[in-house]
C-alpha cells in the first residue's frame, strides 16, 4: 500500500484470531525495514492479546475492531473493543524499557513485557474510552 | 504443536517446529519443556531455526524454562532468527540467553 488506505477487521476475540489478523496487518507493511517489520509484528500482536486476555478475558462471541490507516508517511492503527479496559494510567505509566539483572536468573520477568516491547515500537501510543467504547491508537513511521 | 526431540549425550535438543512463539502455543510449550525437565533433562538445546516470530508470551515462556533449570543445568538456543534476535535485543534478554550459530556450537559449549 503506497496511498493511503483504510482497511478495517473485525476480530473474534481469539487468541488464534489475534495471530491471523497481525499476520494480515503485517502483509501491509511493505515500508518498513526488515527487522522493523518484525518488531512491528510483535507489538501488534501484543495489542491484539491485550484485548483477548485481559478486557475480554477470552470470553466466547467477543469482537475486536481494527482499523489499519496506511499513510504516506506512517501507519495507524485503532483497535477498538467493549470490554473491561486498562486502568487509567496504566499505558501512560508503563515503563518503556525492561528493568532487570541479566545475572540473576531467579528474578527474571516472566510477564508483564508486552506494554514495554509496545512502547519501544510504536511512535505514539493513545488509550481512551468513551460511551463504553476502549479505543487504542497507535503509530508507527515508516522507516523505509 | 510440533517439536521433535533428539537426545545427544547428557543433552536433549529440542527442535521447534512452529514459525511463531506466541500467546498460542507459549503455555504448550513452556508446558512440554517443563515436563521434559521434571523427567530430568537438565542440558537442553533449543532449536530456534523454524521460528520467524516470538511475542512477550513466547519469550515469557522460555524465561519461565531458564528458570526453571535455574543452577542445575543449563538452556542453550541456536539458529535463532533476525525476527527472533530483533524482541531478545528489544527487550535485552539477549544479555540472558547464551545464542550459538550452529547445533554443535550449542551442545558443546
Amino acid at each position: 500500500m503506497h496511498s493511503q488506505a483504510h482497511l478495517r477487521l473485525m476480530m473474534p476475540a481469539t487468541l488464534q484470531d489475534a495471530r491471523a489478523a497481525t499476520e494480515s496487518i503485517v502483509k501491509l507493511c511493505d515500508r518498513f525495514k526488515t527487522e522493523d517489520r518484525a518488531l512491528y509484528g510483535t507489538a501488534v500482536m501484543e495489542l491484539l492479546v491485550n484485548v483477548v486476555k485481559h478486557s475480554y478475558a477470552c470470553a466466547p462471541g467477543a469482537v475486536v475492531t481494527i482499523h489499519v490507516i496506511s499513510g504516506p508517511h506512517s501507519i495507524q492503527l485503532i483497535i477498538e473493543d467493549t470490554g473491561k479496559g486498562m486502568l487509567p494510567g496504566r499505558l501512560a505509566n508503563a515503563p518503556h524499557e525492561l528493568s532487570f539483572d541479566a545475572t540473576d536468573v531467579a528474578g527474571l520477568p516472566e510477564a508483564g513485557m508486552g506494554i514495554a516491547i509496545v512502547k519501544s515500537v510504536m511512535d505514539t501510543l493513545q488509550y481512551e474510552t468513551e460511551c463504553g467504547i476502549n479505543r487504542l491508537t497507535a503509530t508507527k513511521r515508516w522507516t523505509r | 504443536m510440533l517439536m521433535e526431540d533428539t537426545a545427544e549425550g547428557d543433552c536433549l535438543v529440542v527442535s521447534l517446529m512452529e514459525e511463531r512463539l506466541d500467546a498460542v502455543i507459549a503455555a504448550s510449550f513452556k508446558d512440554a519443556l517443563l515436563e521434559r525437565i521434571n523427567q530430568g533433562q537438565r542440558h537442553i538445546v533449543l532449536d530456534m531455526a523454524h521460528v520467524g516470530f516470538m511475542d512477550s508470551s513466547g519469550l515469557g515462556a522460555v524465561v519461565s524454562i531458564l528458570k526453571h533449570l535455574g543452577t542445575k543445568g543449563w538452556l542453550h538456543l541456536y539458529g535463532v532468527t533476525p525476527g527472533v534476535m530483533a524482541v531478545l535485543k528489544l527487550t535485552r534478554m539477549d544479555r540472558v540467553f547464551k545464542t550459538f550459530d550452529s547445533r554443535q556450537a550449542a551442545l558443546v559449549s
